[in-house]
C-alpha cells in the first residue's frame, strides 16, 4: 500500500485557489481552537440568511449572553466574524469555502499529534497491489508507515453517501489484505444524531469507519488506541 | 382586586418554556416541507423530523421546566426568525439538522436522544445533561 500525490483536473485547480485562501486557514484556526458551542456557531452562521452578528449574538446567549466576557467571549466574536465572511462570500462560494475548512481542520487537529514520520497530507490517493486506483482523493490522509490513517471530510451529514462510504471501507479492506491496520473515517461538521440518522439508512459497509462529528472533533488530537 | 398569586407568575413563566418550544416545533415542521422538495432526501427529512420535532417539544421539560430567562426566549426567537428567511430546501435540509441543537443550547436542554430516552429532565431538579451525553460539552464549553 503507498500514497500518492491526485493527479490535477480543472476542478482541483479552482478548488486549490479556494483552499489557498487566507479566510479558510483562519477559520480553520479558530475552529480547532472552539468550543462544541463556538463550532454550532459556526455551522449556522456560515448557512444562514442573515449576515448582521446582533442576530447572531442573540441567538446564541451562552456565548455572548450577560454571562459571557473576557477572552471566551472574545474568541466567539473571532469565531462569528469569520463565519459571517464565509457567508458573505455569497451561496455559490461559501458550500466550496465551507468543504475546505472542513479540511484544513482536520488537517490541523491531526497534525497536533504527528510528526515528521507520519506527515498529514491533502488529496491523496491511497494504492493497492492489484487493486485499480480509485478515482477520487482522500481530503486527508496522515501517512504512517505503521498506522496510517484516512479521511474524507465533510460539511454536513447530508454528505454522507454510499460511494464515500464504500470507497473509506474499500481502502480499510485493501490495506488488511496486506497487513496494513488503516483508520479509514469520515468527519463531519454537524451534529452526531444527524449523522448516525444518515448512517442508519445506509446500506453501504461502514461498520469498520469511523465517524468524527462536530462534537467529537477533539478525538482527531488523541492518539489512536 | 385579587392580588396575583407568586404561583400564577410560575405559571405563566412554565407556559413561556411550553410556548417557545411549540412554536420552534412548528417553525421546524414548515422547514421540515420546504426541505421535501428535494425527492432524494425525502426519506433524510422524515427521519430528522420525526427524530427532532419530539425532542424539541421535549425542551419545554428541560432543566426541570424552570423559567426561562428573557435571553433564552429571544434566542430562540432569533433562531426561529433565521429558518423562517429560508426558501432554498437544500439550505432547509442542513437547517434541519442545526436548528434543533442550537435551540437546546439556548434552553439548556439537549436533543441529542430520542424524546423520553434522555431529553426530558429527570423528576428531579437536575440541571445537568447526563454524563455521556455530547449535549454536556456544548454547555459546559470544552476547547
Amino acid at each position: 500500500m503507498r500514497f500518492q500525490d491526485a493527479a490535477r483536473d480543472a476542478r482541483a485547480v479552482v478548488y486549490a485557489g479556494i483552499q489557498a485562501d487566507p479566510l479558510v486557514a483562519r477559520a480553520a484556526t479558530l475552529l480547532a481552537g472552539a468550543t462544541t458551542a463556538e463550532r454550532l456557531l459556526a455551522r449556522a452562521a456560515m448557512n444562514g440568511e442573515r449576515t448582521e452578528p446582533d442576530a447572531w449574538r442573540r441567538m446564541f446567549p451562552t456565548l455572548f449572553g450577560e454571562a459571557a466576557s473576557g477572552e471566551p467571549r472574545g474568541h466567539a466574536e473571532l469565531v462569528l466574524a469569520a463565519s459571517l465572511e464565509v457567508a458573505g462570500r455569497g451561496e455559490a462560494s461559501r458550500s466550496q469555502f465551507r468543504g475546505a475548512i472542513v479540511e484544513e481542520l482536520t488537517a490541523r487537529l491531526l497534525a497536533a499529534r504527528t510528526g515528521a514520520d507520519a506527515p498529514v497530507r491533502r488529496e491523496r490517493r491511497v494504492l493497492f497491489d492489484g487493486v485499480r486506483a480509485e478515482i477520487h482523493p482522500y481530503d486527508v490522509t496522515l501517512e504512517s508507515n505503521t498506522r496510517p490513517e484516512v479521511y474524507d471530510c465533510k460539511w454536513g451529514a447530508r454528505g454522507i453517501n454510499a460511494d464515500v462510504l464504500n470507497q473509506l471501507d474499500d481502502a480499510r479492506s485493501h490495506a488488511a489484505d496486506e497487513d496494513v491496520n488503516l483508520r479509514a473515517a469520515i468527519v463531519v461538521l454537524d451534529v452526531r444524531r444527524s449523522c448516525e440518522l444518515r448512517l442508519d439508512r445506509s446500506t453501504a459497509n461502514h461498520a469498520h469507519t469511523r465517524l468524527v462529528a462536530l462534537e467529537s472533533l477533539d478525538e482527531l488530537r488523541e492518539t489512536r488506541p | 382586586m385579587v392580588p396575583r398569586s407568586r404561583s400564577g407568575r410560575y405559571a405563566r413563566r412554565v407556559n413561556e418554556r411550553q410556548r417557545i418550544t411549540e412554536r420552534a416545533a412548528a417553525s421546524y415542521r414548515a422547514l421540515a416541507d420546504l426541505a421535501e422538495s428535494i425527492e432524494d432526501e425525502w426519506q433524510y427529512v422524515t427521519d430528522l423530523g420525526d427524530a427532532y420535532e419530539p425532542s424539541i417539544l421535549a425542551l419545554a421539560d428541560a432543566n426541570g421546566g424552570r423559567p426561562l430567562e428573557p435571553e433564552q426566549v429571544a434566542a430562540v426567537e432569533e433562531a426561529i426568525a433565521e429558518i423562517g428567511l429560508i426558501t432554498d430546501p437544500h439550505k432547509a435540509i442542513d437547517w434541519l439538522s442545526t436548528f434543533p441543537h442550537v435551540v437546546a443550547l439556548a434552553l439548556g436542554g439537549d436533543v441529542d436522544e430520542p424524546a423520553g430516552d434522555g431529553s426530558r429532565a429527570p423528576d428531579n431538579d437536575s440541571t445537568e445533561p447526563d454524563e455521556d451525553s455530547p449535549f454536556r460539552s456544548l454547555l459546559r464549553g470544552d476547547r
